[in-house]
């Protein structure tokens, strides 16, 4: 059997992703996600002042900032004792749910759906829709995708300055309370949105679109009127599984969430953390400390099995010539090898349709871009409920001044849901400065390569087995990959240094 | 028509995604009614295959009217770029060869500008800017060369750059109108005002009402290392999302459209020599701005000592 080797290149995603794929008879026998750029963050983090990373890590990632800020102040307020007032929490609630409100629809709509209009597609009886609807920059719905995120960022911008790129999150609190100016602003913002999911996305009302509890149920709501038909969601719904992506792209099964809207006394507003163990087919308590990341098939000074973010070294040891093929760690969860996005975050914490969907037909393309707009009707439900509760603490405090001059020697994490899932922050603090600074994202979940037992990433995983009609335009690849929503410029691991070839099996 | 390619080198995005929030005129606006055509864009083309744009422009089968980097080019490690590569070749051999063929080649944002926050001690990847390291004129380019239409790199600063700068530069690319360059090859008309300009924190400025602890109403200059009096940016007259800015929001402004952004110091603590910041707002003496402040402290009404006064 002929084995080739092809390399992809592949763009729509934030940041460069390169792929390399064995085919054997046009379908991939094999597949290696290699990162190709190293920015190097957590060197720079090292030696400065516990604070510093409020303005430094948001600028790890342009698109989840607001996320990265946020594990920074959990992890600064962990390690300081501090409890936020509740007042704070919504509004950074508020401003992360927005963030990944933006992130959800720009995803959907200018990174995943121009793939529909690919040449190959031409014939497709959706055809016409598709291009009217998704065509970057011309299309109706890309155009008007455009204008609804940048107005559900301006949400982000009246509690925190701008976005992206603000510090507004500080331990003890938010640099602005809000009052009734910005809660009214806010919520005509949130209105104006809804309207727009309702009638540009779902052609239904969000509400009772949300109660639909099964997958049989939703298959008929699809058809149910050319209005939800000819929507955004119901022509992405029709042409993906139309074209097999709900067959296409399967990986683990086990899930992690970090849990939604978290409040100071340890609770969550919106969907619990936790870990779905897809063998026993039920959801468990999250707990940090099963969390490791192994080195065994990256570039790094060789340890056994994996290690905590908290021991974690990363000592670059460049070794050509062997089965090591990349510069990303693979972190692994009681070392397993889990996805994280959206579909773990509705699953996990309890989205009946999600979990009725999954259960009927496995984790996959289709799906996990589903559970993606899924999400952005929950969250703008979510805000508006944020809003409500805001209004009630308006009275209260939006900072505690934690009158912390020296910060003491310690370890704390921050974990929250980032747009892309899963995201962590191990924080260690020695002689007042900051001695260790960890980054684990949810494109490192997703993304990682084999570990110490060869058990392939996510993504390879998803893409061992599915066969490449064209593999100069490998489209199938494109669907599943950007179905993950990639983000490699957060995954601060990774250090590209080109290519080398992966002895065949 | 205009080609316009915008390559990201080590970045995060974040110009791009705030070039989607540019509002006047947005990226729409200039594709629509401005001629610009988007030959590449990391995210938003619908071309899949960079080797196809940049065989295109370097065969000089399409002309590269206007080249944007994104990002901080990285040298690293020692000297051979491969921190940052497409296709296992250095991304800086590539922006080299394209910059040799561009019309304009605009930097957009601190990062491509002067290094940025990767160039931050220790610089793990050996890093630079376009044209300047930090404010040091050289860079990846060196500080002689010139484009194809005779600039140097034009440095829209910002971590991120300003939506609506990055927008309006481009704008005037387009229409051919000439761009006025400060001392960093900036676009002066868009760093010609002072972050401090329009802060509604302003007043409490004027009567030395500082703030010493964040989450206030005062002013952060003093104490919390907001940078706003001595940074030229236009976050406070074209505000940010159309809304607000840093500093109105109460989060100092740290400067980073500046070469040195982040320095190295704690960022929310502001170096000061005696009671009085070390950096004083822009061309201001010493002397003469400690007898003011005496006096404007004793001047203060009740309203601003007691921070009655929303920012």
């Amino acid at each position: 059997m002929a084995r080739v080797t092809v390399n992809i290149d592949l763009n729509r995603v934030e940041g460069d992703l390169e792929l390399q794929v064995d085919l054997e008879d046009d379908v991939i026998a094999d597949a290696r996600c290699i990162g190709t750029l190293y920015r190097g963050f957590e060197q720079i983090l090292i030696g400065r002042a516990p604070r510093d990373p409020l303005v430094i890590t948001p600028r790890v990632c342009g698109i989840c900032g607001t996320a990265h800020l946020y594990a920074t102040v959990r992890a600064l307020e962990q390690l300081g004792g501090i409890r936020p007032p509740t007042h704070a929490a919504h509004i950074r609630n508020l401003c992360l749910m927005a963030e990944n409100l933006q992130s959800d629809l720009r995803q959907s709509f200018l990174f995943f759906t121009p793939d529909f209009c690919h040449p190959r597609y031409a014939k497709h009886p959706l055809a016409d829709a598709i291009t009217a609807s998704f065509t970057p920059f011309k299309g109706r719905v890309a155009r008007e995708c455009l204008q609804v995120t940048r107005r559900v960022l301006e949400i982000v911008a009246i509690f925190g300055g701008q976005w992206p790129h603000s510090s507004f999150m500080i331990p003890g609190g938010v640099t602005l309370p809000a009052n009734g100016t910005r809660l009214i602003e806010a919520q005509d913002l949130v209105s104006r949105t809804r309207d727009w999911m309702e009638t540009c996305v779902l052609g239904d009302d969000l509400d009772h679109w949300l109660t639909i509890e099964r997958a049989e149920d939703f298959f008929q709501w699809l058809e149910s009127s050319p209005t939800v038909a000819n929507a955004a969601l119901g022509l992405f719904c029709r042409f993906a599984r139309s074209v097999g992506l709900h067959q296409l792209g399967c990986g683990t099964g086990h899930l992690i969430s970090y849990g939604v809207n978290p409040l100071p006394d340890g609770s969550y507003g919106g969907f619990r953390p936790g870990f779905y163990d897809a063998d026993k087919s039920q959801v468990e308590s999250l707990d940090q400390s099963r969390i490791n990341e192994h080195v065994r098939h990256s570039w790094f000074q060789h340890y056994p099995g994996g290690r905590h973010p908290w021991q974690g070294e990363t000592i670059p040891d460049y070794m050509p010539g062997n089965d090591r093929y990349t510069w990303s760690k693979a972190p692994r969860y009681d070392d397993k090898v889990v996805q994280t996005g959206p579909l773990a975050e509705l699953r996990i914490g309890g989205d009946p349709l999600i979990a009725d969907l999954l259960a009927l037909e496995g984790d996959n393309t289709w799906l996990r871009q589903f559970a993606r707009l899924r999400r952005a009707a929950w969250s703008i439900r979510a805000m508006r409920e944020t809003l409500t509760a805001l209004k009630d603490v308006l009275d209260e405090p939006h900072f505690a001044d934690p009158n912390i001059r020296d910060w003491p020697d310690g370890e704390s994490y921050g974990m929250i849901e980032a747009a892309r899932g899963a995201l962590g922050h191990w924080m260690r603090i020695e002689n007042g400065v900051i001695d260790g600074y960890q980054i684990v994202t949810p494109t490192a979940w997703n993304a990682s390569p084999r570990d110490s037992n060869g058990q392939p990433g996510h993504w390879e995983r998803s893409l061992i087995g599915v066969r490449v009609e064209d593999p100069e335009d490998p489209v199938e690849v494109g669907h599943i990959v950007r179905s993950h929503d990639p983000c490699l410029v957060c995954t601060v691991h990774f250090i590209g240094r080109g290519r080398r070839r992966y002895p065949c099996a | 028509m205009a080609n316009l390619v915008w390559m990201q080198t080590g970045a995060c995005s974040g110009d791009s995604m705030t070039l989607l929030c540019a509002e006047r005129p947005s990226l729409e606006s200039l594709l629509e009614h401005a001629g610009a055509r988007l030959l590449w864009h990391p995210s938003l083309t619908a071309e899949t295959r960079f080797g196809s744009v940049l065989d295109a422009v370097t065969s000089g089968r399409e002309p590269l009217d206007i080249l944007c980097i994104e990002g901080s080019l990285m040298t690293g490690p020692s000297g051979s770029g491969l921190y940052d590569t497409w296709r296992s070749r250095p991304k800086i051999e590539i922006v080299r060869e394209l910059a040799g063929i561009a019309g304009s080649v605009v930097a957009m944002g601190t990062c491509a500008a002067f290094g940025g926050v990767h160039a931050a001690p220790p610089n793990p990847t050996d890093c630079t800017g376009m044209q300047f390291m930090q404010a040091t004129p050289g860079g990846l380019l060196g500080p002689g060369w010139r484009s194809r239409g005779g600039q140097p790199v034009i440095n829209v600063a910002g971590c991120p750059a300003h939506p609506n700068t990055m927008t309006k530069v481009l704008a005037m690319l387009l229409e051919g109108t000439p761009i006025p360059l400060d001392e960093l090859n900036r676009p002066a008309p868009f760093f010609s005002s002072l972050v401090h300009q329009g802060c509604t924190r302003n007043e409490y400025h004027e009567y030395d009402a500082e703030d010493d602890v964040l989450g206030g109403r005062g002013c952060m200059f003093f104490s919390l290392g907001c940078r706003g009096p001595l940074t030229p940016a236009p976050c406070n007259v074209d505000l940010w999302n159309g809304r607000s800015s840093k500093t109105r929001a109460g989060v100092p402004c740290f400067g980073c459209v500046s070469p040195a952004f982040p320095p190295n110091r704690d960022l929310f603590e502001t170096p000061k020599i005696g009671t009085i910041p070390k950096m004083l707002p822009l061309g201001v003496s010493r002397a003469k701005y400690m007898a003011y402040k005496n006096l404007a402290k004793a001047a203060a009404p009740e309203r601003i000592i007691n921070r009655e006064m929303e920012p």
